[in-house]
């Protein structure tokens, strides 16, 4: 390419072996705003009956768990009870709750399913969660700096984060992390570290403080106290099935959303590569930040299809259940670009994860070229 | 001093109800049972479906617990689901508070919509939502002795609830009721209205502008002549007028002229005038307006007002920036897919102006 033509159409993507012009980035986001268009259009009744029926089916699983629970001091029943109502968060919080406070479902026009008033089964309130998660992370995703789920205020996942030596203890608190993880993300939102850099003021953190505590109190109440109480003699059964769910529902939404983002080729940028960026960029950066996990259709539904996290962040608010018509489709177009397509099963993808965590608590960086070629 | 002690049971088992169901209510799972429940909004199921000639239905309707009694002449939105999403229109209850339920009357106006689908699909059994019934178009707290009530084509439904309400009601004054329409197959109601009428504080005439009137009815088109000659004390007369516009402007023009009672009428709502790319775009709570650019979003337009709505990523992902539109056309910026909107929210980073706007701001 000569000096001119560069000049016109200068190469802003070189990752990996990957070089890509200009031009081309924009050719590919126009691609993939084609897909989305095509999807989004052909939206109707299959996929109202899709959520409608998980609704009713997670909240049938509910009822049943809880009752099952009442009888706790059978084994079999605190079992199945257990496992039911496990389930049932994990549905949710996931496939329901979280993609319902993406807008996926606004399009129903259902005020029960409007990410405008929904509320999930978490610590976390929804007002924070969509502040947090839908702007800050979606728009910044694996912005070091910018994206809060790049460790969480405590972790240091990407080369770009400076050490320090508590990071020493990240192997070990990772698993704490991992079973309280709805408290990480509620409390997370909190900012503390920017709360001490000044970033912001003692009034603002009070208020957040407050809204997170109102519905922690709700919360804990219903699971901790009121569903026990009702079983009478049977509390401590009732109580040990409630906190076994939610143990459950927080080690399986972690390690979901670990796999989602931090594999060993799930790429970090910084701030300074973000200035400007077109639409074609940030899909790029969507692409390139993701990580899909493999399986069958029950394991995509289990995930909230953020097995498919590579398609939920190319398009945040399509219909979940669409994402896997959308990830072959992707993927095509992604190696036409000679562009990673990042994908594995849970327990390789985990294992790389893991790999990151564990050599990040150390000072210094990762092998220098991470990306495949 | 006489303390009230009382123990409040049913608030407490209430409050007791929502604290196990948090984050959601108690109604949300009872809606696994039936689907009528919910904590949010009316629901409602088809209890009968009555035809009304080949182009017509009359629903009468099992609304859940939120449902309040509408004073005769109020209307609704209706909400059905068609293909999954949910529309809305408006509709007048032809029922009259005291039926044992509510019910609408609904004309087919086209293929497609709302009340193609409640005409032509809807069954018993099936689901829709109201909102409360709102609306002035009603009698005034005690009823004038002599009403005129003037209706033509789909106006006679909330008329037919006030009528039906009076007349079972102890009221001892005079009604005169003109319906003006085009042909017997049209006409709604028209079992019932035949029924009310056999009441002798009720002077019904139907008036035919297309068709050959059959024993008793008349032909003939409403306008000042027909009036004068028609009711003869017409002027003296409360008015009450519901039909299509044309109809309307005579009936009000009329009575600017000759009225000496008070005029209440029912406009349904007409087509806004199209707009081409960019418009007026009216904050509703700050008062201001501004003219925005086809090519400009709603939030830049707000921006550009000296407003500052909440917004996230501007760039239609994050959703944070979603605001009611009160009544407008808007264009997707992104797929250039133009919209009527009533009351519904939308991202206003990435949807223009196309048209009037009104937005809750």
């Amino acid at each position: 390419m000569n000096a001119k033509v560069e000049e016109l159409d200068p190469i802003i993507l070189e990752r990996g072996g990957t070089r890509l012009t200009r031009s081309q980035v924009e050719a590919f986001g126009r691609e993939i705003d084609a897909l989305r268009e095509e999807i989004m259009n052909d939206l109707g009744e299959a996929d109202a009956r899709y959520i409608r029926r998980l609704v009713k089916t997670q909240k049938g699983m509910e009822l049943a768990g809880r009752g099952l629970l009442f009888l706790g001091v059978l084994p079999p029943a605190w079992l199945a009870g257990t496992a039911l109502l496990s389930v049932s968060k994990i549905l949710e919080n996931m496939e329901i709750g979280h993609n319902v406070m993406h807008a996926q479902w606004d399009w129903l026009n259902d005020p029960a399913l409007d990410s405008s008033t929904y509320d999930w089964d978490n610590t976390c309130p929804a007002e924070q969660w969509k502040h947090s998660h839908n702007y800050m992370h979606h728009t910044f995703t694996n912005v070091v700096g910018k994206d809060r789920d790049v460790g969480y205020g405590i972790m240091r996942l990407s080369d770009e984060q400076r050490w320090n030596p508590l990071y020493l203890f990240q192997p070990a608190y990772n698993w704490v992390l991992a079973a309280l993880f709805q408290w990480g993300v509620a409390f997370h939102d909190l900012e503390y570290e920017k709360l001490l850099k000044g970033e912001k003021s003692w009034a603002e953190y009070r208020v957040q403080r407050r809204k997170i505590m109102k519905k922690v109190r709700k919360q804990v109440l219903k699971d901790y106290l009121l569903f026990p109480a009702l079983a009478g003699p049977f509390f401590p059964f009732v109580f040990a099935g409630n906190l076994s769910a939610n143990l459950a529902r927080n080690l399986w939404a972690y390690l979901i959303i670990f796999c989602g983002h931090f594999t060993e080729h799930a790429e970090m940028f910084t701030e300074e590569e973000i200035v400007g960026e077109t639409r074609g960029q940030w899909y790029l950066r969507q692409l390139l930040g993701s990580s899909n996990l493999e399986g069958g259709p029950l394991f995509h539904i289990m995930s909230g299809n953020l097995s498919h996290q590579i398609e939920h962040h190319l398009f945040p608010d399509m219909p979940s259940n669409r994402y896997r018509q959308a990830a072959p489709r992707v993927r095509a177009i992604a190696e036409r670009y000679g562009l990673h397509y990042n994908t594995g099963r849970l327990s390789r993808q985990f294992g790389t994860v893991l790999k990151r965590i564990h050599r990040l608590a150390l000072p210094g960086r990762r092998r220098a070229n991470s990306a495949p070629v | 001093m006489h303390l009230e002690t009382r123990f409040d049971t049913a608030g407490w088992m209430r409050r007791l109800g929502k604290a196990l169901a948090t984050p959601f209510d108690p109604e949300d799972y009872l809606a696994l049972f039936d689907a009528r429940h919910s904590a949010r909004e009316i629901r409602a199921r088809v209890h009968r479906v009555r035809r009304e000639g080949d182009r017509a239905v009359t629903l009468e309707l099992a609304p859940n617990r939120l449902w309040r009694p509408h004073k005769a002449g109020q209307h609704v939105m209706l909400g059905v689901d068609i293909g999954g999403v949910r529309h809305q229109r408006c509709f007048s209850l032809s029922s009259a508070p005291s039926d044992p339920r509510p019910a609408i009357t609904v004309k087919r106006h086209g293929p497609g919509g709302v009340s193609d689908h409640l005409v032509n699909h809807c069954r018993e059994g099936d689901l829709v939502t109201l909102s409360p019934a709102t609306g002035d178009f009603v009698l005034p707290e005690a009823a004038p002795e002599r009403i005129l009530f003037l209706t033509a084509g789909s106006g006679v439904t909330p008329v037919h609830s006030i009528v039906k309400s009076l007349l079972a009601s102890n009221y001892e004054g005079q009604l005169v009721w003109a319906h003006f329409e085009r042909g017997y197959h049209q006409w709604l109601l028209g079992e019932s209205l035949r029924g009310l009428a056999l009441d002798d504080r009720l002077d019904f005439r139907l008036v035919l502008t297309g068709d050959t009137p059959r024993d008793g009815d008349q032909a003939g088109r409403l306008n000042e002549h027909w009036l004068t000659e028609q009711v003869p004390d017409a002027a003296g007369r409360t008015l009450f007028t519901c039909g299509p516009e044309g109809f309307l402007d005579t009936v009000i023009d009329w009575h600017r002229r000759h009225g000496l009672a008070p005029l209440f009428h029912e406009r349904f709502q007409s087509a806004p005038a199209s707009g081409g790319d960019g418009g007026r775009v009216r904050f509703a709570r700050s008062g201001g307006d501004v003219q925005a650019e086809g090519a400009q979003s709603l939030l830049e337009a707000a921006e550009a007002a000296g407003l500052r709505p909440k917004h996230g990523c501007r760039m239609g992902i994050c959703h944070t920036c979603k605001c009611r539109v009160t009544r407008g056309r808007v264009r997707d910026l992104q797929s250039g897919a133009r919209r009527e909107l009533a009351d519904q929210e939308i991202r206003i980073c990435v949807h223009g102006a196309d048209g009037d706007v009104e937005l809750d701001l």
